[in-house]
This record gives C-alpha cells, structure tokens and sequence, in this order.
C-alpha cells in the first residue's frame, strides 16, 4: 500500500473514530478524576469487619459503645466511641469528649510510646525500656527508704476510688509515705457537707422526681455529674413541667433554661439559700423533721439575725420579694430540691456553701424522699482495703480522717521546705502542671523536685517537666473503673477493659504500679499482691459476679434511689443545724461556726487591689481540669471564643466594659496575685457586670499537638486557689483580677 | 409542593427548646464522617463542620439575656417549584445531585471539580471547601471510618445525613428480607445528642416520629421565605427564638403566635 496523502487521512479518520468508540477516552477521564484525586497522603481507612463492643468513659462517665474494625493489614482498631443505648443512665447519648476520644488513642504526635528520661538540661528525651525505667524508680525509692526518707516521697492522683487510685493509696501507706493527695473533687466537699449534717457521706439529687428545682450555681446542663445522664433525665423532667431556678452571676446555658434566673452577686449563691432558709424558718414552712432537729432553735435565730431576705437582698443584690417567692414555692411543693456545686472550671466548692445548700433541703425535709435528697445504696463491691497507717507528718500537717489531702498545701509546704522538702514526686494520673491546682505552684513544684515521675498517656505539661514519663494507657486500652457520679441519686458502677491492644509499651498507672510494687517487694509487694490490675479488679468486683460478664456489659446501676427513713449517722442520731462533726473536725463550735453559714469568699475579701472577679465558663465543649482538649473539641467551641487566631478571648458585661474603656476585640490583659493571661475582650450581654468569665481548656504549652499547642491561655494559671476555711480543700471558684488594655 | 418520586422524603426536627448546645451532635458527625481539624480553626471559611452549632442571644440587657443553639446541618432543600435545589442546579459536574427516592442532596467528592458555584449558591453556608489537604496527625489514620472516604482539596463537601448508614440499611434489610426501619437508619447526630433534641425519620412515613413533629404549628424552617422548602424544621416555643431564624420586618407578627 502506498502512503499517499489519501491513506494518510483514511488512516487519521480510522484512528479518530475508532478512538471515540472505544472506551479508552472515558476511562482515561475517570482514572484522571480518581488518581488526582488519590494521593499517598490521602488517608485510605482499610475496610474490615465490624464488631461492636461496650464500655464506659471514666471520664464523665457516659456508657459508651465502641465500633471496631477489624482489618488484613492494619488489625483491630476503634474507629468511634458512640453512646451505648442500653445505658440506663446514658441511654445513647454523648458528649464531645465521648465522641473525640479516639482522637486521643490514635496520635503518634502525643501518645508517649515508651519509657522516656528526660535531659534537665536539654530538656530531650531518651526512650529506655521498662525494666530500666523500674529499676531506676525502685532504685530511687529504695535510696529514699533506706536513707529514712521515705516519708517525703509526694503522690498526686487523680481519682481517689478508681481501681488505680486504691492501688496508689495501699502502694504509698505500704511504702511509708503519707504525702498522697489526689484531684480536688466536689465529691469530696458534697461528702463532707452531708457527713456535717446527717452523718451519711454517699448522697445524691433525685432531680428525675423533683417537681420543683433550685439550683445554687449549678451548672446543671453544662458539666454536672455524669452530663450526658443529667441532660437525659432533665429532658424527662421537664416534660413533666418541672420549675427549675437557678442561682448564679452569668446567664448559662442552665440560666437561659431556667424558667426563673435569680442572678447574684459572684460568691453569694449560698447566701441566697441561707435567705430562703430564713423565710421558711420564720414563716413556719419548715418541715417537721427539721424542728425537731439538732440545733434547730439556734439555726432559726442564726437566720433571723443574719440573713434575713431585706440583708441577703443587700449583699447578693437578689431582690427580696424574689427570695420570698422563691422560698414560698419551694416549701410548699410537693417535691423540692436544692442542688450544689460543683463550681466552674472544675472548682470543688467550698463547704460552708455545701452546708447551706443541704441545711436548705433540710428544712424542706426530702431527706429519703423521692424527689429530694438520697443516700446511695453501698455497691457492695470488696474494695481493696484501708491503707496502712503512716506515722510520719503529713506536708499539709493534716491527718488521715476525714479531710481529704490538700494537693496544693502539699506542694507549697514540699517547696518551702516546711515541715521538708519533696525527695521524689509521682505523678500518677492527671496533670497538675496544667490543671493544678493553681497550675503556676505546681509547676514550679515539679521542676524543683529532685525527682519526678509521671504516668501519663500524653506527653502534657507534667511530662515535660517530668524526670521519668512513664506511657499510660486511655480507658479504650486497659482496665480501668470509675464509681456513681457526682449528685447521682443511684449508685453506679463502670467497668472499661481493654478493647484493642495498648499502644505501644503503655501500661495502665495501676499495672506500672504493681510492676515497680513487685520490684521493691517487702510490706510493698505484701500490700498489693495481685499480679494485674485485671486480678486486683476480680477481687473488688467479686460480690458483683463473673468479671468477664460484668466487663463485656460494662455497667452496674442501681435501679432507683433508695427511698425511705433517711438512716441520720450524727453523734446525736438526728438531723443535725448544729454540726457536732463539723465541730469535732474544725475544732471551732461556738459562734455560729458548727451552723450552716455564709462567709465572704476569700477571693473577694481580700481584693489585693483587683478590681473585677473572673470566673471560668462552665460548657461540655471545653475541657475541664486535667482532662485533654481534642482537636475535635476545640473545632466546636462556639464562635466567640474561636474568633481570635491563638488567643484566648473572655466574657465581660457590654456596660463593665464601657466603663473601662473596653470594646469588642479590645486586647487586654488578665492579672491575678498568682499570674496574668492575654485575651481579647467578647461583650457579652449574659455576663455579670464587673466580672471576667474564661473559658477552660485552653493555652497548652506543652504537648506537641499542633492542634492545641498555643491556642488562647490557661485559665488555671490565673485563677488563684485559696484553701477553704472549713474543708481544707483548694478552691479557686472566683480570683480577683485586673483588667488592662495591651497594644 | 413535594418533586419527590419515591416514597421517602427523609428529614429532620431539632427542638431547640432541648438543645443545650454541648456539641455533641456535631463532634459525633466528625467522627462519623472522617472530618478533620485544621490547624487553625478559628478561620471560619476554612474550617469545616458539616453540622455546625451557633450560638444566638436574645439582645437583652443582663439579668434578662437568653441564649439558644442552632445546630446545622445540610437542610437537603427540595425547591419550592418541583425541582430546585440551589446547590444542585448550579452544579457544573453532577457532583451534587437531588436523590428523588430519598430526598437527600448528594455530594460526591470524587465527581468536585472545586468551581464553589455550589458553595456560593447555599444560603445556609452547609458547604465548605477544602482548602488544603487535612493535616491529620501521624497515627490519626487507624481511627478513621472505611465507610466514608476521606476528601483531599480542591473538592466541596457537606453532610449527607450519613447517606452510607442508608446503605447500610438497606443491604440489611435486603439480606435479612423486610424493609429500612425508622432505627435502622439513624445520623450519626440524631444518636449522639444526648437531650434527644434531633429527631431523624421518613417525613413522609406516618409510623416515623418526624412525620408528626414537623407538623407542629410551632415548627418553622430557616429561611423559609426563599422557598428552599427544605427538610431540616426547627421547633422553639420561645418567640425571639422564631423571628432571629428568618428575615421578619420590625413588627411583623410571626405566622404563629409562640405560647407563654
């Protein structure tokens, strides 16, 4: 055939058509639009199959379902934490820091892989194994012990009665140290406050039944006891029309759905329940039961006297034909409650207010009634049993009893040498370097400490501080176990066992506990003779049946509160105005001081020259205290925070502001007598006037997270933490602060 | 009003009188659905949220200050003159698509060819534009979901209402015989709230709850007077609520009257 000019075109004819009619043109399109698209650094989740499992969040406690899947290449993984319908209590539902935490398991950029030592100088790690790591912190104890120094070994946990707390308890009692304290929690003060006045310390609000709410600064909808159960029974609640009031200086979330917002002054929320205590007592609304209380008559004078509605409307600027009323409807509902604490940003309240609060339903007389206040039933489970005795001076001069261990007090006393000095200090669990309290004092604690050692499973602000980090596991990696829920009215127990493999060498703060107990052996080893967490849970959780069951349902909830006689354990076997307890423990019982009371909060008194008072915004979408921000979490902060590239942006009233010379997007700066923070200004009309509020969760330092690394400031670093006058517990609810314009 | 040819017309009633704007709802989504977070997120045109929660306040002066949330997601607009999605119509690439069986508008990211005209056509801003590529942290992988592929940049997305939980559903009910019931097919939002203020079902299906909650007089949609005729409806008791959601004139009255 010849190429001529004929064949030439015949040829270029064929080949077009014939392109056209095959499908390379439409297939060459869609692979160009799946291979830009599809990129190495495009994550391509491996399919597998799906498995479901259950568990619980210690952290706020909300059962939760796990979906697995399992995978050829990259093995069983969590690829979500949703809610566990079966709950009862949670019934499905979560809250961001249920649905993030996977976020938390999977990030090789904050997850400590293995054993770390810290250079002090460099500030670099080096990984070792965990025998070097054991043989390093046995040795170090050891030396101490040896050396009769045992007892200035400093502990800090975070949950007292979680299975790794115990383990902490019974490791330090049996090494011979009693300097452990553990997260300050309101528990702890609610505890006390019911112990004061009824000698029963496991207490609950039976808010599901109460036809009739009044709650003093709680932040009901926004972080309180276990939220996701709280915001599903208040659903129910409200259905059936229940009143709710609330009590507090800002419109919340809680206020704004209140049907009556009583706002006060910052600090004053007990001193309202004291002047509705005072119009029940005169207008002879107080139940029978609370007449013929301990100290009744004397009560009834202490609140005719002080806190009369004409003198509490002065101080807490709540009017008082507001109180009357309020008080009226209280007393005469069927089913009325009065609920407390805990306080913003994590605070664990202060005990006076407590006592108020509890003296208020009191009088009321809904002790072990439905709707009002209950005591939980035990759970029945073996704990592990009451730590030895130290018979050595604790830092805080405290002693064992009733007072929980100051974590700060330790601290301050550790860094002035007074009783002495720390020799070596644990971290095992939390992170007291960013939380507190008072982050500043810890830190400072921290890295004077001639020896730390943290167990963390992120590499925090009290890694980087640490001497040793220790790689701890989250829930969904080993056993852990958390106990009924703050104001809970049921008691509950959660079970979480390891449903993928640990990352890493991570271990779980009781099993790096038990190793090191093992390699120090003596009254140590004697004191914790399980092999595993896993063997130590078996024991406790015996009375409860099979382990193995119990694990894989991962709840036990009490059915309903138990209703009936309310058992009052006082010395004078009633209820009881005047506390014989509280005396016994304070050592104070003559004016008024054993009387539920109102003090002016330190904060507040002392001023040191600050002219406003901040307060930290309570929400579920920022973290509180030690628990981690996820980027998940900061991504749905609401906008007015998130308005400002790294900075941290505060709430204050449109009209404070004015008077300030302050305007939205103002730059400012936020001082206390403990430290200072930059912000931007945000007026918001819901907020008290002459106050700051703060968001929680913010300003990470440390951890290399780029997400949370550097975003706005840490409110613990400003908020100054006083202890109570009666608990002994740090507080940091309200700081006096100073307000001043930058750039 | 319906173009729909199916029996399905799958919607949304949020009770904002519920919805204590925790986030739940929306961090849940995240997860479901394989979003990421960028390293900044206070750029709100880059940040995405296929369900975001606003925040609005009543402008009132303190003690008398309310506030209240907005969740929002995709409101899956139907048009009010048979066929008119503002996303779909403008759509140059058939990435997005009104689904007549099931009334969801579809977005298929591989199909993006990043033009935005979709973007800019929303009125509800559901539809966000990646950027960049997702800065996902090392490791971030494992926790991702198979059943939603992760997007890179250049492409839109928005939410589905967890079209792949339909999927599921039906491959279901194929296998085992029977049909999608309401509890088979739920957003992964509509479970995570934990004031049970979203409610997810058939809009057309009596048995579904939505079916009755969307005819409550008090229910409304955002926006309703540029006839998307949209399947996401809202129910507040509280009248400053109502008339922030829509473009109402001074002194208009509302088309009900809120009680208390």
């Amino acid at each position: 055939m010849n190429w001529d000019r004929r064949a030439f075109v015949k040829f270029a004819v064929g080949a077009v058509v014939g392109l056209h009619a095959s499908p390379l043109i439409p297939k060459l399109m869609d692979d160009s639009a799946i291979w830009t698209q599809n990129w190495s650094w495009v994550p391509n989740p491996e399919d597998g199959g799906l498995a479901f499992a259950n568990t619980v969040n210690p952290a706020t406690g909300t059962g939760v379902r796990v979906r697995l899947i399992k995978g050829r290449m990259m093995g069983e993984r969590i690829i979500r934490v949703e809610g566990n319908p079966e709950h009862p209590l949670s019934q499905g539902g979560v809250v961001p820091a249920d649905a993030s935490a996977v976020q938390l398991l999977y990030n090789d950029e904050v997850r400590v892989a293995a054993p770390l030592v810290r250079d002090k100088k460099t500030g670099m790690y080096r990984e070792i194994t965990w025998q070097q790591a054991l043989d390093m912190v046995g040795g170090k104890l050891a030396e101490l012990a040896k050396a009769g120094k045992a007892h200035t070994v400093v502990a800090l946990g975070d949950e007292a009665d979680s299975i790794h707390g115990q383990i902490l308890s019974r490791f330090m009692a049996a090494y011979g140290s009693p300097n452990l304290a553990f997260a300050p929690r309101a528990d702890d003060t609610l505890a006390l406050a019911a112990w004061a006045l009824t000698g029963q310390t496991d207490v609950g609000f039976d808010l599901m039944n109460a036809s009739y709410v009044v709650s003093f600064g709680t932040p009901l909808l926004e972080g309180f006891g276990a939220p996701v159960a709280v915001r599903k029974a208040f659903v129910e609640w409200k259905k059936s029309k229940g009143a709710l009031v609330q009590v507090e200086p800002r419109v919340s979330v809680t206020a704004s759905q209140a049907g009556t917002f009583l706002a006060c002054k910052p600090g004053t929320e007990a001193l309202v329940a004291l002047g509705m205590a005072a119009v029940m007592a005169e207008q002879g609304l107080a139940d029978e039961s609370a007449t013929s209380a301990y100290g009744y008559a004397e009560f009834k004078a202490a609140l005719a006297k002080d806190y009369n509605p004409k003198k509490v409307a002065e101080l807490s600027g709540v009017p008082a034909d507001k109180i009357v009323a309020v008080a009226k409807a209280f007393a005469k509902s069927p089913k009325a409650v009065a609920v407390c604490g805990p306080g913003p940003g994590g605070d664990p309240g202060r005990l006076a207010d407590f006592m108020a609060v509890m003296a208020l339903n009191g009088l009321k007389g809904n002790l072990g009634k439905p709707g009002g206040v209950a005591a939980r039933k035990p759970l029945g489970l073996k704990a592990l049993g009451e730590p030895a005795n130290v018979d050595k001076p604790r830092l805080d001069g405290g002693k064992k009893g009733m007072k929980p261990a100051n974590a700060l007090a330790l601290a301050q006393a550790a860094l002035a040498g007074q009783p002495y000095k720390a020799g070596m200090v644990l971290v095992a669990g939390g992170n007291p370097a960013y939380a507190g309290p008072q982050a500043g004092v810890m830190s400072e604690f921290l890295s004077s400490a001639p020896f730390v050692v943290a167990i963390t499973p992120l590499l925090d602000e009290t890694a980087a501080l640490a001497d040793l980090v220790l790689p701890g596991t989250t829930f969904l990696e080993g056993w852990t176990d958390c106990r009924s829920s703050y104001g809970s009215p049921v008691s509950s127990y959660g079970l979480a066992r390891p449903l993928v493999k640990p990352y890493a060498q991570a271990k779980t703060v009781g099993d790096a506990l038990l190793a090191l107990a093992a390699k120090l052996g003596g009254a140590v080893a004697g004191a914790l003779p399980f092999a595993s967490v896993e063997e130590a849970l078996k024991a406790q959780t015996a009375p409860l049946g099979d382990l193995a069951e119990l694990a894989k349902k991962s709840y036990f909830v009490q059915d309903k509160p138990a209703y009936g006689p309310f058992a009052f354990k006082t010395p004078s076997g009633k209820l009881e105005f005047h506390s014989q307890n509280l005396a016994a423990l304070t050592g104070k019982n003559s004016d008024g001081a054993a009387l539920p009371h109102w003090e002016k909060p330190a904060a507040l008194a002392h001023g040191d020259g600050h002219a406003l008072a901040m307060a930290a915004v309570p929400s579920l979408r920022s973290a509180t205290g030690f628990q981690p921000l996820t980027p998940h979490m900061l991504k749905v902060l609401d906008g007015n925070t998130l308005r400002h590239k790294d900075e941290l942006v505060v709430e204050i009233n449109p009209k404070t502001a004015a008077e300030m010379h302050l305007a939205e997007d103002s730059m400012i700066v936020v001082t206390s007598a403990v430290g200072s923070v930059d912000a931007r200004v945000h007026l918001y009309a819901g907020a008290a006037p002459g106050m700051v509020f703060m968001p929680t969760g913010l300003g990470h330092g440390a951890v290399s997270d780029a997400y949370t690394l550097g975003k706005g400031g840490n409110f613990y670093r400003v908020a100054e933490a006083a202890a109570d006058s009666l608990s002994g517990l740090p507080t940091w609810g309200l700081t006096r602060v100073t307000v001043t314009k930058r750039g | 009003m319906s173009a729909n040819k199916g029996e399905h017309r799958f919607g949304m009633v949020i009770d904002l009188d519920k919805c204590t704007g925790c986030g739940a709802c929306s961090v849940a989504c995240m997860s479901e659905n394989n979003i990421g977070t960028l390293l900044d997120e206070t750029d709100k045109i880059r940040s995405i949220t296929w369900l975001r929660v606003y925040q609005i306040d009543n402008g009132k002066a303190f003690p008398d200050t309310q506030i209240a949330f907005i969740p929002r997601p995709c409101q899956h607009c139907e048009g009010s003159h048979g066929h008119h999605t503002p996303c779909v119509s403008v759509c140059p690439a058939t990435a997005t698509d009104y689904d007549e069986t099931t009334g969801i508008v579809s977005q298929i990211p591989t199909r993006c060819i990043g033009c935005r005209y979709c973007v800019g056509a929303c009125p509800y801003h559901a539809r966000y534009f990646n950027w960049f590529d997702v800065p996902w942290p090392k490791g971030a992988e494992r926790g991702l979901s198979p059943f939603v592929s992760p997007r890179m940049r250049g492409v839109v997305e928005k939410c589905t209402f967890c079209y792949h939980r339909y999927q599921r559903a039906k491959n279901k009910a194929f296998l085992e015989g029977g049909s999608v019931g309401e509890k088979d097919y739920q957003t992964a939002c509509t479970e995570a709230c934990p004031s049970g203020a979203i409610t997810f079902g058939d809009l057309n299906n009596p048995k579904h709850k939505v079916h009755e909650l969307a005819k409550n007089p008090l229910a409304f949609r955002l926006l309703e007077r540029l006839g998307t005729n949209t399947k996401v409806y809202y129910v507040s008791q509280r009248d400053w609520v109502q008339r922030k959601l829509d473009n109402y004139l001074a002194g208009e009255k509302l088309p009900v009257k809120a009680a208390s």
